[in-house]
C-alpha cells in the first residue's frame, strides 16, 4: 500500500538561482544539501508547511546528470521555453502573496484571479518552471 | 468586505519591515506607522491575510533565522539570541523548543552532524535510485 509522496524531482536551469529562489526568496528549508565526487549536487528543500515532502531541485544540464549532450540540450531547450508546468503552490493570501514577490522581482505570468477553486497568480521561478500559486476557496 | 490592492501593499510594507528587521525592537505602533493604519486595523488585516497575529510572525521569523544560524554559523547561541532580537536565553530556548522540537544547542549537534555526514558520505543522504538512474556507479565488471 503506497501512502504518500515523499520525495519528487524538479528539473531547474541553475542549482544555485534554484536555491536563492525557493529558500532566500520563498523561505522554503534545505533537508539536503549533498555534493558527490563527481559533482553531482543533490539539493533537497521543504515548503515552510510541508516538512515531509523533499522537492529534490535537480540540473538536467550537468554533465554528472545527464553525459549525454542531446539530452542535456533538450533539457535546456525545453526549460527555456518554459515549457514544463510544475505544480500549484499554496498560499492563505494569492494577492498579498503576489505583492510581495512582484517587490522582490519575481516575474508573474498572470496576476491573481479568482477561479472557482480560489484566487490564482501563475508564478515563474525564473529557472525553467512556472507553478499555480493559489489561494483555495474557502469550503 | 474585500481588501482593496492599496491596503494590501501597506500590510505587506510592514511584513517585509519585520523580515528585514526583525533583529531589532518591533511593536505593533511601529508596525501600524509603517502601514499607515490604525494599530486595530493593522492587527486585524494583518492577521486576517497571514492567518497569525503580527507578533506570532515575528517571533517565527526570530525563530526560523535563529535555526538557520544555529545550522551554518559559528556564533554561540547566546549570541545568535541576541542577534535575532531575543532578550533573555530562557525565553528563546523555550520558544525554539516549541517551534522547532529540540532545544537549541541539540538542534545545532544534529545539524552539524548532519552537515558533516553530508560532506563526507554524500551517497548515504541520495536515493539509491537516483545515483543508479543517472550512473554515478560504474557498470560492473563483466
Amino acid at each position: 500500500m503506497i501512502t504518500k509522496l515523499s520525495h519528487v524531482s524538479l528539473f531547474v536551469l541553475d542549482q544555485q538561482k534554484a536555491y536563492d529562489f525557493y529558500v532566500t526568496t520563498l523561505g522554503f528549508k534545505v533537508n539536503t544539501d549533498a555534493t558527490m565526487e563527481n559533482g553531482f549536487r543533490w539539493l533537497t528543500v521543504t515548503a515552510p508547511d510541508q516538512p515531509d515532502l523533499e522537492i529534490a531541485l535537480l540540473s538536467p544540464l550537468q554533465e554528472s546528470m545527464y553525459p549525454d549532450p542531446e539530452t542535456r540540450a533538450a533539457f535546456k531547450t525545453l526549460l527555456e521555453k518554459g515549457a514544463l508546468g510544475a505544480g500549484v503552490l499554496h498560499t492563505p493570501d494569492c494577492r498579498a502573496s503576489y505583492e510581495e514577490l512582484k517587490a522582490k522581482g519575481v516575474v508573474f505570468k498572470s496576476e491573481p484571479k479568482e477561479q472557482f477553486y480560489g484566487v490564482e497568480a501563475v508564478v515563474t521561478d525564473g529557472v525553467g518552471n512556472w507553478f499555480s500559486m493559489t489561494q483555495p476557496a474557502a469550503r | 468586505m474585500p481588501i482593496t490592492p492599496d491596503v494590501y501593499k501597506k500590510i505587506v510594507t510592514a511584513k517585509v519591515y519585520m523580515d528585514e528587521n526583525f533583529h531589532e525592537t518591533i511593536d505593533l505602533d511601529l508596525l501600524s506607522r509603517q502601514a499607515c493604519l490604525s494599530r486595530y486595523h493593522f492587527h486585524r488585516l494583518f492577521t486576517r491575510i497571514y492567518q497569525k497575529t503580527p507578533h506570532q510572525y515575528l517571533t517565527q521569523k526570530r525563530v526560523e533565522q535563529a535555526r538557520q544560524w544555529l545550522a551554518n554559523d559559528e556564533l554561540t547561541v547566546s549570541e545568535i539570541c541576541n542577534n535575532v532580537g531575543f532578550e533573555s536565553i530562557g525565553s528563546f530556548s523555550v520558544l525554539f523548543k516549541k517551534e522547532i522540537g529540540f532545544a537549541p544547542r541539540y538542534y545545532r549537534d544534529r545539524a552539524q552532524l548532519k552537515k558533516q555526514q553530508a560532506q563526507q558520505q554524500p551517497r548515504s543522504f541520495i536515493p539509491h535510485c537516483f545515483i543508479d538512474h543517472f550512473r554515478h556507479d560504474p557498470p560492473p565488471a563483466p
